[in-house]
């Protein structure tokens, strides 16, 4: 008797090409014997937005531009859409729209001119669409992109990335240059791109602008992945200092064993510390004493994200010995 | 319709091909146009000049009409300035936007590795035919005009030697570009292989027991066959044109295999 079955693998490649926009698995790139990118594995679905977060030289780049196919991995693979950065790269970049980090524009053309090249190239991308976000950046297009300035570079480069609504946009440090301003206006295009379906992965070491437009932040630091996390579980699991102000002195000794609670000063009746993770412990503990007051700062990105760093293999001890 | 890449890097280039093109046009028509003023001159320097410098330059004889185009337009100064536009231009097809930066939005475009480099060798290769045959399309009206006695399809002859011999050094210029993406060594090597190849059809010509080393120089299918004299030598333009089809397709497929800007 003959049953059908769909392979295992077909099932998985339906469901690949329908609702993950980006893949990659042990995404590796070595310059020689500097390391670009590391045992990358990163899933990003349709529809969402990812920040990709590190400081400079993490491998962030790198692994745009290995999605991009100006590189070719050293190991593993990333596919875009279900599809082969390298063999496919024709199809996949009209589906594509990319901010490079470094923007610099080919010729000597009008902004105007450029975004026409671009439109063309694309296969033809109707004008409104390019003056409606032109519009939105308030940027002038009569003049010519060599002589202006950072900011409204970064305007046309974010005005050509949008512009003929792709699937995809890969953005490198995209608010880079942007006043405050522009970069409301350009969180708000994130996030009409999002609610159109677009997936967009961008990649920051501004931490304030993920916390405002993204899903999940993945985090790199020395070329590996640190983190992958929904942006309010972030903010759960968020590194907080508190402080607390108690009738009668107490004994730091008590707190200090406590779990997630570190760098414990106590200066008479007032206890000041940090709490990774859950606060509960410490509120139990404190709880057994009078308390007069507490403060506990708001949970900032900024903190958890520098925790990834120091409370990382290897950074500890540095940062440690330092503080 | 061209693809839009074609058409943006002639708008790009279009400053330097103006001004390779009106270079390149005055030398032809200065030179030509003073034929009969330069014969006084041109004896003169006939004789001052030692037959092993004349045959060193390409200088057969200066009284000719046919001596005279040798040794104005198709010796040195001539491919020497087509040859320093070929290899600017080729430069400019990939190494120079990689260094720049501005290759990275060209090719975010929906256009395969390969396309991209096709599209700018033929960009380039286009433009650079225009200029290369500007002296040929200027000799095919001065020379009636001031009516130097030399057949006309001989004329035709060397002018598309010249073209054919840009085409297979802007090749080279154009797969060191796409190589290394390193302007410094488009203009290194190609411009050193264009003074190597110049001097082994000098030596080739003038030393006892050398005279194969012209056999590895693009000069010497240019001009070593004396199209000024003898005509057409369809091999000898065929083996050029291959020389730089080779080479150019040889740098697609190296392009479409490495990273870009490293």
């Amino acid at each position: 008797m003959l049953t059908w079955m769909p392979s295992r693998k077909a099932r998985d490649d339906v469901g690949m090409t329908s609702d993950i926009a980006l893949l990659t698995e042990d995404l590796t790139k070595f310059y020689g014997q500097r390391r670009g990118i590391e045992g990358l594995s990163l899933e990003v679905r349709a529809g969402e937005v990812v920040g990709f977060l590190g400081p400079n030289g993490a491998g962030k780049t790198t692994t745009i531009r290995l999605l991009l196919d100006f590189l070719r991995p050293t190991r593993g693979h990333a596919t875009v859409l279900g599809l082969d950065p390298r063999r496919d790269k024709a199809a996949l970049h009209r589906q594509i729209g990319y901010l490079p980090g470094e923007l610099v524009f080919p010729g000597r053309d009008k902004a105007e001119d450029l975004l026409r090249f671009f439109a063309a190239a694309r296969g033809g991308v109707a004008w409104s669409q390019v003056t409606e976000f032109a519009e939105r950046l308030d940027l002038d297009l009569s003049r010519s992109v060599r002589t202006m300035s950072k900011g409204n570079k970064q305007k046309v480069g974010l005005v050509q990335a949008f512009m003929h609504r792709p699937a995809v946009l890969v953005l490198d440090e995209p608010t880079s240059g942007l006043d405050p301003l522009m970069q409301q206006e350009f969180l708000a295009m994130v996030r009409d791109a999002s609610l159109a379906g677009q997936t967009v992965f961008m990649s920051s070491h501004v931490l304030a602008e993920v916390q405002q437009a993204a899903d999940r932040v993945a985090i790199v630091r020395d070329g590996q992945l640190a983190a992958v996390q929904r942006v309010e579980s972030l903010g759960k699991r968020a590194v907080r200092a508190v402080e607390i102000h108690f009738d009668d002195p107490v004994d730091p000794a008590e707190f200090s064993v406590l779990p997630g609670v570190s760098d414990v000063v106590v200066s008479g009746p007032v206890l000041k510390c940090t709490v990774d993770g859950r606060i509960d412990p410490l509120i139990k503990a404190a709880a057994r004493h009078e308390v007069v007051d507490m403060l506990s700062a708001e949970p900032d990105l900024e903190e958890t994200f520098l925790s990834f760093y120091y409370h990382g293999e290897g950074a500890g001890d540095a940062s440690r010995a330092g503080a | 319709m061209l693809p839009a890449l074609v058409r943006k890097t002639w708008r790009d280039d279009r400053l330097a091909l103006t001004g390779w093109a009106s270079g390149v046009a005055a030398f032809t028509a200065i030179y030509t146009s003073f034929y009969s003023q330069f014969q006084g001159a041109a004896e003169l320097k006939q004789d001052a000049l030692p037959q092993g410098m004349l045959d060193f330059l390409g200088i057969a004889d200066m009284l000719s009409p046919a001596g005279y185009l040798q040794a104005t337009i198709f010796s040195l100064v001539g491919p020497l300035l087509v040859l320093m536009c070929a290899i600017t231009l080729a430069a400019r097809t990939i190494a120079r936007p990689e260094e720049d930066g501005g290759m990275e939005l060209m090719l975010a475009n929906p256009v395969s590795r390969a396309a991209f480099a096709w599209q700018r060798a033929v960009a380039a290769g286009s433009a650079l035919t225009g200029i290369a045959a500007i002296p040929g399309l200027l000799l095919m009206i001065i020379v009636p005009w001031i009516g130097m006695d030399i057949p006309l399809s001989n004329v035709a002859a060397a002018s598309a030697g010249l073209v054919a011999m840009v085409w297979s050094f802007a090749g080279v210029a154009f797969l060191v570009g796409a190589a290394t993406g390193k302007r410094a060594a488009v203009l290194g090597i190609t411009g050193g292989l264009a003074v190597a190849a110049y001097m082994a059809n000098a030596i080739g010509g003038m030393l006892d027991g050398w005279h194969w080393v012209r056999w590895l120089s693009p000069f010497h299918y240019f001009i070593g066959t004396d199209p000024l004299h003898t005509g057409w030598h369809p091999a000898e333009l065929l083996t050029l044109v291959l020389l730089g089809a080779v080479t150019t397709t040889a740098g697609v497929i190296v392009f479409d295999r490495r990273d870009i800007g490293v």
